[in-house]
């Protein structure tokens, strides 16, 4: 299977690049604007502070020269951003969305999931390096910001968050466009479309899809082979270290149970969590029965049954994206452990989340045959 | 004069007996309070039932994993205990609780509150790098000089309510020079004193009248440190500009109003679709500004869960504990909140029949306020 | 901030429906001279307004948010006013302390035969809003 990329087309549109990447993508999303291909983007750009970055939507175009469409950061996950302007409707701008594979990839698990409508939005996604880990960022922005600079141009990815390290989809297409950088000489990318409405607004901008994109493809497969073996051994290994439950309620037992991870991940798109509702809040004299049937228990009890009940919900749709351990105040490996549980469950269904628009999410459907080893046999 | 049971071991030890006593006797048939969950450190409320389980407690322990204000309205929300729980937690976790009471969201009912001075405590991130154990000696060091240990949150430091209110039993940490031979329990309530007349405890435990320590020099060190603390935040803290700037970086986790006691709502309105922006607000917005932050609400956010809790903010510092991106929140909301605290000249938590300001009125009053 | 004489300044105005709506009512049979400024919001009662209300119209650009009701003591539903009262002085100190500005916003009580009060009110505190001049939140982009 291949699930490093996936553009359904071979050829490509050749830009040379003036001055640095950053501004060319810049120049090429003003053309696309001031010639109404767009009324407006949502991009990264850096807080007034300097001291981090966020999503703005904008339709001043002027504003595009201060925007970062690779931010060495993930403050929010992007699949968030576009949830925000389309969850109450799609409204009537055509707004092109410039993110990372994997925020493409959970806002296309967002829109089969209802929480987002892509009738006016275009997805372009780029060439990912990884990010660095959000609470290390802000110590010290201006330093790390120089350091990530460095990295991407030695492509050295020590810096980035260990989901990021072994990520084997950073150039996955799973939008409309993608942004390719990897295997391409220093002065320029492809533009690759992925679906018609892709091909449609090169089209409008007059640019034609006739080049060769083989060493993309190339590079692309050779990454995505060297990240698959790293991520197989960084599992195996987190595997181990958790193999019982005991093991895995210790990586959790710093958790104090704020539940930042869930608000800061993209797929858990719940007004109100379950673990959060009614349901988790019992009498005082049960939780004092329950006390009394072990002589102790922690408080809240509720640590196992959230992760694991978390894992149910939405591993099947986790992008591995590693939000959720950012937001962490405990440095609890959240995402490195939901991104293993998710490459399993998914596995189950050959399935990858945030791949296709058309493949329905796997809990939505079913297959008559399947899956007979998982039932009791009687017989 | 208050009366004082005495109980000749380290603090540490003799709460951890008297706890055990307690169980042991059936005077409690729980005891609430911080326990080691392991070898690694980990350190984390619990409630517990058989007193074995009470040798890893650590009662004292400088760390607020969550406001224990917040677990006892977990605990008691959907109605009292039937059985007297012990509970353990600190002043500012206990003025939370018995805020949370007023808001109805807990009962006080069968709860025995011990609670000590407190000398603070750490932040969380130095769970997971393990520096706290290498801190503890430092931190007994110099509480028992009544000196301010270092490396404590901001919160604490800055922290003049350090002498609980409501409790039943408390024990003077600050100043105490006897900590390590001498565990004193000074009774402070009705509850208190019916518990201590107990043959029991008679048969047990000597009981004398003692005088409580004086700690206005402590206090002035936090007073001092608080002045420091806030004047520094000033300056940074003026204008939409200075706003911008500190709240900038925020990720809009909403775990600050999550672990915040004083945030009890089911539905925070800024999660609620009232908060949410339809197209044609998103449109409006860019008209406007020519650009929008997204998800927006950054200020909208902060500045309306000061209006909300600003009157009732504790500042425990919990809100602090889990940005994950350093927002000096705990000293933003204690500042504001004491302002506004100030105008009614309430404190959060002191007394359980004082009405929290937004919920009542005087006719005459504030009549500047109005022209 | 700049000044500007063609400036007029957009004032979200509160009324409640008892009096102050219909002082501004009779403000208007009378045709007495108010400022174009205002853009009126009838609420059932002052304390229906939730600071969160004054805070968004703020954070919107709304030059100045002006909260009216019944005098104390007149409040139709005994006590509202009161509260209202508490609350807008905690909104407005939270604005003071943070530096923010907190002369934007204004409460006044207006009782339904009030006209000339609500004329001068509007009229004086417009005056105000536009000694201040433009309320830079309605053109920030990271709010
Ligand atoms: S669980 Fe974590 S890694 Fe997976 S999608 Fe959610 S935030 Fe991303
Ligand atoms: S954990 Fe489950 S209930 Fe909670 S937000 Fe995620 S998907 Fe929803
Ligand atoms: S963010 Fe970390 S501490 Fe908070 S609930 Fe998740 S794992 Fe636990
Ligand atoms: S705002 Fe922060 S400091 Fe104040 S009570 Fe809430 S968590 Fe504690
Ligand atoms: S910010 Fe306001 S609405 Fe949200 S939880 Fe706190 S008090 Fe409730
Ligand atoms: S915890 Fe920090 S990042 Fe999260 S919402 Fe609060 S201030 Fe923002
Ligand atoms: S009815 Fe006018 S203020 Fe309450």
């Amino acid at each position: 299977m291949n699930n490093s990329s996936d553009s359904s087309e071979d050829k490509g549109v050749v830009i040379q690049v003036k001055n640095t990447q950053k501004e060319t993508v810049n120049d090429f999303l003003k053309k696309a604007m001031e010639q109404g291909v767009f009324d407006a983007v949502l991009i990264s750009m850096k807080v007034p502070a300097g001291d981090s970055f966020a999503y703005v939507l904008l339709t001043d175009k002027e504003l595009l020269k201060d925007t970062f469409p690779l931010p060495p950061i993930m403050s929010v996950q992007g699949a968030k951003a576009i949830s925000s302007i389309t969850r109450r409707g799609k409204g009537n701008k055509k707004i092109a969305a410039i993110m990372r594979p994997c925020e493409i990839r959970a806002t296309v698990e967002l829109t089969k999931l209802g929480q987002i409508d892509l009738d006016n939005i275009v997805l372009i996604s780029m060439d990912c390096f990884g990010v660095m880990p959000t609470p290390s960022f802000i110590k010290d922005p201006e330093k790390s910001l120089k350091k990530f600079e460095d990295a991407i141009r030695i492509e050295d990815d020590t810096v980035m968050r260990p989901v990021c390290r072994i990520c084997d989809k950073s150039s996955m297409v799973a939008g409309d466009l993608h942004i390719g950088t990897r295997g391409v000489q220093k002065d320029a990318f492809f533009i690759v479309s992925n679906t018609k409405k892709g091909k449609d607004i090169l089209d409008k901008l007059g640019l034609i899809s006739n080049k060769n994109i083989d060493t993309w493809l190339a590079k692309v497969k050779e990454n995505a082979k060297e990240k698959q073996k790293k991520r197989k051994q960084a599992h195996k290994d987190l595997q181990s270290s958790i193999k019982n439950l005991d093991k895995f309620l210790d990586t959790f037992s710093h958790c104090i149970n704020c539940h930042n991870c869930m608000r800061a991940c993209p797929i858990c798109c719940c007004r109100v969590c379950y673990f959060d509702s009614d349901k988790m809040k019992h009498p005082s004299d049960d939780y004092l029965r329950i006390a009394k049937s072990k002589g102790s228990i922690r408080f809240l009890p509720d640590t196992t049954i959230f992760h694991i009940g978390r894992m149910v919900h939405m591993s099947l749709s986790c992008v591995s994206c590693g939000s959720c351990e950012d937001a962490c105040p405990m440095s609890i490996p959240v995402a490195q452990l939901f991104s293993m549980t998710a490459d399993e469950t998914q596995g189950l269904f050959d399935y990858i989340a945030g791949k296709s628009l058309e493949e329905p999410l796997p809990l939505t459907t079913f297959i008559k045959e399947e899956l007979s080893e998982v039932e009791d046999v009687h017989d | 004069m208050t009366k004082v049971l005495t109980i000749n071991q380290s603090v540490e030890m003799g709460i951890r007996e008297f706890l055990k006593f307690l169980l042991d006797k059936s005077k409690v048939k729980g005891v609430f309070t911080l326990k080691k969950l392991n070898k690694g450190g980990d350190v984390a409320y619990s409630l517990i039932t058989r007193s074995d389980e009470l040798k890893d407690t650590v009662p004292f322990f400088p760390l607020m994993p969550i406001n224990a204000g917040k677990l006892l309205s977990r605990f008691t929300m959907n109605g009292a205990t039937s059985e007297p729980v012990a509970v353990v937690l600190k002043p500012c976790e206990l003025r939370a609780f018995i805020e949370l009471v007023k808001l109805e969201q807990g009962f006080l009912e069968n709860i025995m509150f011990i609670s000590a001075t407190c000398g603070g405590v750490y932040p969380l991130n130095m769970v997971h790098d393990g520096t706290i154990d290498k801190n503890l000696s430092q931190y007994w060091t110099a509480i028992k000089k009544e000196e301010i240990p270092p490396n404590l949150r901001p919160a604490c430091k800055a922290c003049t309510e350090f002498i609980p209110y409501n409790t039943d039993m408390t024990i003077n940490l600050v100043g105490n020079k006897t900590l390590d031979s001498q565990c004193e329990i000074f009774i402070e309530s009705k509850k208190g004193e019916e518990l201590a007349k107990d043959k029991d405890i008679k048969k047990k435990y000597s009981e004398k009248e003692s005088k409580k320590k004086n700690l206005d020099n402590f206090r002035g060190k936090r007073e001092a440190e608080k002045k420091k603390i806030f004047d520094e935040i000033t300056p940074k803290l003026t204008g939409m500009d200075g706003l911008i700037n500190i709240f900038g970086k925020c990720i809009g986790c909403h775990g600050c109003s999550k672990v915040c006691p004083i945030c009890y709502c089911k539905l925070c309105e800024f999660e609620s679709s009232d908060s949410e922006y339809g197209p044609s607000h998103y449109e409006s917005e860019l008209r406007r500004r020519g650009a929008v932050r997204v998800p927006p609400n950054t200020l909208y956010y902060h500045l309306g869960r000061l209006s909300h809790i600003a009157i009732s903010c504790v500042g425990c510092g919990s809100c602090e504990d889990v940005c994950p991106v350093d927002i000096p929140l705990s000293i933003i909301f204690k500042k504001i909140g004491e302002s506004v605290q100030h105008m009614f000249e309430y404190i959060p938590g002191k007394s359980i029949t004082e009405k929290i300001p937004l919920t009542t009125f005087k006719e005459k009053e504030l009549t500047e306020i109005e022209k | 901030m700049k000044k500007d004489d063609d400036f007029m300044p957009k004032i979200l105005t509160f009324l409640c429906n008892w009096c102050s709506y219909a002082g501004a009512d009779l403000a208007g049979t009378s045709r007495l001279k108010y400022p174009t400024s205002i853009i009126p919001i009838r609420v059932m009662c002052s304390s229906r307004v939730d600071p969160l209300f004054i805070l968004k119209g703020y954070l919107n650009g709304a030059d100045g948010v002006l909260l009216t009701g019944c005098h104390p003591g007149d409040c139709h539903y005994q006590s509202g006013n009161y509260h209202t009262r508490r609350r807008f002085a905690v909104l407005k100190k939270i604005f003071e302390n943070l530096g923010l500005e907190h002369e934007r916003l204004r409460l006044s009580w207006i009782s339904a035969s009030e006209g000339q009060k609500y004329a001068k009110i509007t009229t004086e505190f417009t005056q105000k809003i536009k000694e201040l001049g433009k309320n830079s939140t309605g053109t920030e982009i990271f709010l």
